[in-house]
C-alpha cells in the first residue's frame, strides 16, 4: 500500500496540545509543520478547488471540529435506507479512488483535516448512546475520510475502539481501503467493533483504487483483526461492470473466503458504482481516460447515474448466490437501493429502515 | 476531453445541417466521446459508420426526424445492452397484439422495473372489454417474459460489457 507521507503538517494554535498533534510530530518528526492562528487556518482550510483535489491530500491540518460529530448517514433519496449513523473524525482521505464521490461532496474544501478534539466527539457519542439504550446503533467513521488510513499517525483507533467497545447498543464500524490495522490488534473490541473493507478485484484495484491496499493486503489485515478478536464487514461497493467482471468477483470471493471464516463477518453490503452528473464531470476532468463513465448508466430518481436497472440486479444476483454457496447465513444487504430492486435481488424489501436496521444488529 | 480537428468538424457539419440545438449536441458530444475512449473509435469514424450517413442522406426524411433518427442511433451504439433490452421489450409487447386503446410501455432506461398500462374507453362496455383483453394478455408468454426482462431475468440481458 502506498505510504501517505503529507508534504506539510498545518496545525491550529488550539490544537497543538492535543493528542492528536502530539502523535503526528511524534510519528511524522521529518514532516514540516506550521502553526497558525485559529481564523488563518480556517481560512485556508476552506479555500475552495485549493489547486486541484489531488493537490490538497498533500498537506494535513489538524484543528477543531466546531459542529456536531455524530450524523445520522443521509442515504440516497427514495432509497431503502440501512439505519446508520456517522461520526467525522477527519474530512477527505489520503487515497485518490477515481469513483470517489468526496471530489464532488468536497470540493468546496478539500483540505485533509483531522479534527483534534476527540474529547467532544467522545462526549457527544456518550450523551447520545446513553439517552437511547434501547435503541440500537450502527455508526461507521467511514463517510468521508478513509476509518484507518490515518491510523497509523494519529492512532485514532486508540481512543475510539475502548470507548465503543462498553456500549452495549452500538456496532462501530471501521471502514477502510487500507491495511493499516496494527493500532487495533492490541485493543479489545469486546465484539462490538466490526473492521470493514470496500472489496474489489484487483484489476479494478489497479484501474481506479490509487493509493490503496492491494487485495491481498486487505484480506491479510482482515484475518489479522479477526485472529484479534474483531467482527468483520465486506462491502463489494462501487461493484464495476467490465468484460470478465464475473471471472474477476468470483476469484475475489474464493480468497476472500478462504482467507476468513465467514461466521465472523458481521455484514456484507452490495452496491454497483454510482455517479452524479456532476461528478462525472469532475472524473473527466482527474481521471480523462476512466472507462468507468463508460459503463451503461443511466439517470436514476435520486439524481446519480447507474448501471440500467435488469444490468444490475443480474449483477447483485449473481455475486449473490456467489456469496450465499460459501457463506449460508451471512447478513448480505444491498447500499442505496430502491425497494424495487431489493425485491428482484432478494425476494423480499424491508418495510422500514428500523427492520433493515435492527437485521443488522448482532444477535442475542 | 479534447476534440481532434476532424472530429470536431464531422460534428460541426452535422450540427450546422441539421441546426440541432444545445441540449441535444450535449447529448451528442458526451455519447460521442463515451463510445470513442470505450471501443478506442474515433469521434469522425463513428459518425461516418453505415446507419448514420445512411440517415443523413435518406431523402424521405425531414431534418427533425434525421436527427431523431441519428441521436437514436448514437444512443444506441452508447448503450448497445440497454437498447437491446429495451428491443427485447418491444417485440414481446408488440407480440400481445394489444388493441390502440391499451398501451404498455416501459420507462426510459428501464428503471423501476415497472410496465405502464394506459388504458382510453369512451363506455363503461368498452373499458370492461379492454379490462378482459388486458387480463388475457396478462397470462400470457410475452407478460411474463417482459417482466423477466424488467428483471435481469430475461434471456437478453448479458452482463460482461
Amino acid at each position: 500500500m502506498y505510504c501517505f507521507h503529507p508534504e506539510e503538517i498545518v496545525v491550529e494554535r488550539a490544537s497543538v496540545a492535543s493528542p492528536m498533534f502530539q502523535r503526528l510530530r511524534q510519528r511524522l518528526p521529518e514532516v514540516p509543520f506550521k502553526i497558525l492562528d485559529d481564523g488563518v487556518a480556517a481560512n485556508g482550510r476552506r479555500r475552495p478547488g485549493e489547486a486541484s483535489f489531488g493537490a490538497a491530500k498533500k498537506r494535513l491540518f489538524v484543528a477543531a471540529h466546531k459542529g456536531e460529530f455524530l450524523k445520522k448517514c443521509p442515504g440516497s433519496d427514495g432509497q431503502v435506507c440501512c439505519n446508520y449513523f456517522v461520526i467525522n473524525f477527519a474530512s477527505n482521505c489520503t487515497m485518490d479512488c477515481s469513483y470517489c464521490y468526496l471530489q464532488e461532496y468536497l470540493s468546496g474544501n478539500p483540505a485533509l483535516t483531522v479534527f483534534s478534539n476527540t474529547g467532544d466527539l467522545l462526549r457527544e457519542a456518550d450523551e447520545l448512546l446513553s439517552k437511547h439504550r434501547r435503541f440500537f446503533f450502527r455508526i461507521g467513521t467511514g463517510e468521508i475520510t478513509d476509518s484507518l488510513a490515518l491510523d497509523p499517525y494519529i492512532g485514532f483507533s486508540r481512543e475510539i475502539v475502548p470507548f465503543f467497545a462498553e456500549q452495549p447498543n452500538t456496532l462501530l464500524e471501521l471502514k477502510t481501503k487500507s491495511d493499516c490495522v496494527d493500532e487495533l490488534l492490541s485493543l479489545d473490541p469486546k465484539d462490538r467493533v466490526v473492521v470493514a473493507w470496500s472489496m474489489n478485484p484487483e484489476r479494478v484495484i489497479d484501474l481506479h483504487e490509487q493509493g490503496t491496499a492491494t487485495l491481498h493486503e486487505r484480506l491479510r489485515a482482515a484475518w489479522r483483526c479477526q485472529e484479534a478478536g474483531y467482527r468483520l464487514g465486506f462491502h463489494f461497493d462501487p461493484m464495476i461492470e467490465y468484460p470478465g467482471w464475473e471471472r474477476d468477483y468470483q476469484d475475489m470471493l474464493e480468497q476472500l473466503f478462504a482467507a476468513v471464516d465467514w461466521r465472523r463477518i458481521a455484514w456484507l453490503s452490495l452496491g454497483v458504482v454510482r455517479i452524479t452528473p456532476d461528478l462525472k464531470r469532475i472524473m473527466r476532468e482527474r481521471f480523462p481516460r476512466s472507462s468507468l463513465i463508460t459503463g451503461e448508466q443511466v439517470l436514476c430518481p435520486d439524481g446519480k447515474l447507474r448501471y440500467f436497472q435488469p444490468l444490475r440486479v443480474a449483477m447483485y444476483r449473481t455475486m449473490f448466490g456467489w456469496i450465499r454457496r460459501a457463506a449460508p447465513t451471512v447478513k448480505v444487504y444491498l447500499c442505496m437501493e430502491s425497494r424495487e430492486v431489493w425485491q428482484q435481488v432478494f425476494g423480499y424489501a424491508p418495510s422500514c429502515e428500523k427492520e433493515l436496521g435492527l437485521q443488522l444488529a448482532p444477535a442475542h | 476531453m479534447g476534440w481532434e480537428p476532424p472530429a470536431s468538424a464531422a460534428l460541426c457539419r452535422l450540427a450546422l445541417v441539421l441546426k440541432i440545438g444545445e441540449n441535444h449536441l450535449r447529448d451528442l458530444m458526451d455519447w460521442l466521446e463515451e463510445i470513442a475512449l470505450r471501443d478506442g473509435r474515433a469521434i469522425d469514424t463513428i459518425l461516418a459508420g453505415r446507419v448514420i450517413a445512411a440517415i443523413q442522406t435518406d431523402p424521405r426524411l425531414g431534418r427533425a426526424d434525421k436527427l431523431k433518427r441519428i441521436k437514436e442511433e448514437v444512443r444506441r451504439q452508447r448503450f448497445p445492452r440497454l437498447a437491446q433490452t429495451e428491443d427485447a421489450l418491444r417485440a414481446r409487447i408488440a407480440a400481445l397484439k394489444l388493441p390502440p386503446e391499451i398501451t404498455l410501455s416501459a420507462p426510459i432506461g428501464l428503471e423501476g422495473g415497472r410496465l405502464r398500462v394506459e388504458f382510453s374507453a369512451s363506455s363503461q362496455q368498452e373499458l370492461k372489454k379492454l379490462a378482459a383483453k388486458l387480463a388475457d394478455a396478462a397470462d400470457q408468454q410475452p407478460v411474463r417474459e417482459a417482466f423477466a426482462l424488467l428483471a435481469g431475468t430475461g434471456a437478453d440481458t448479458k452482463t460482461g460489457g
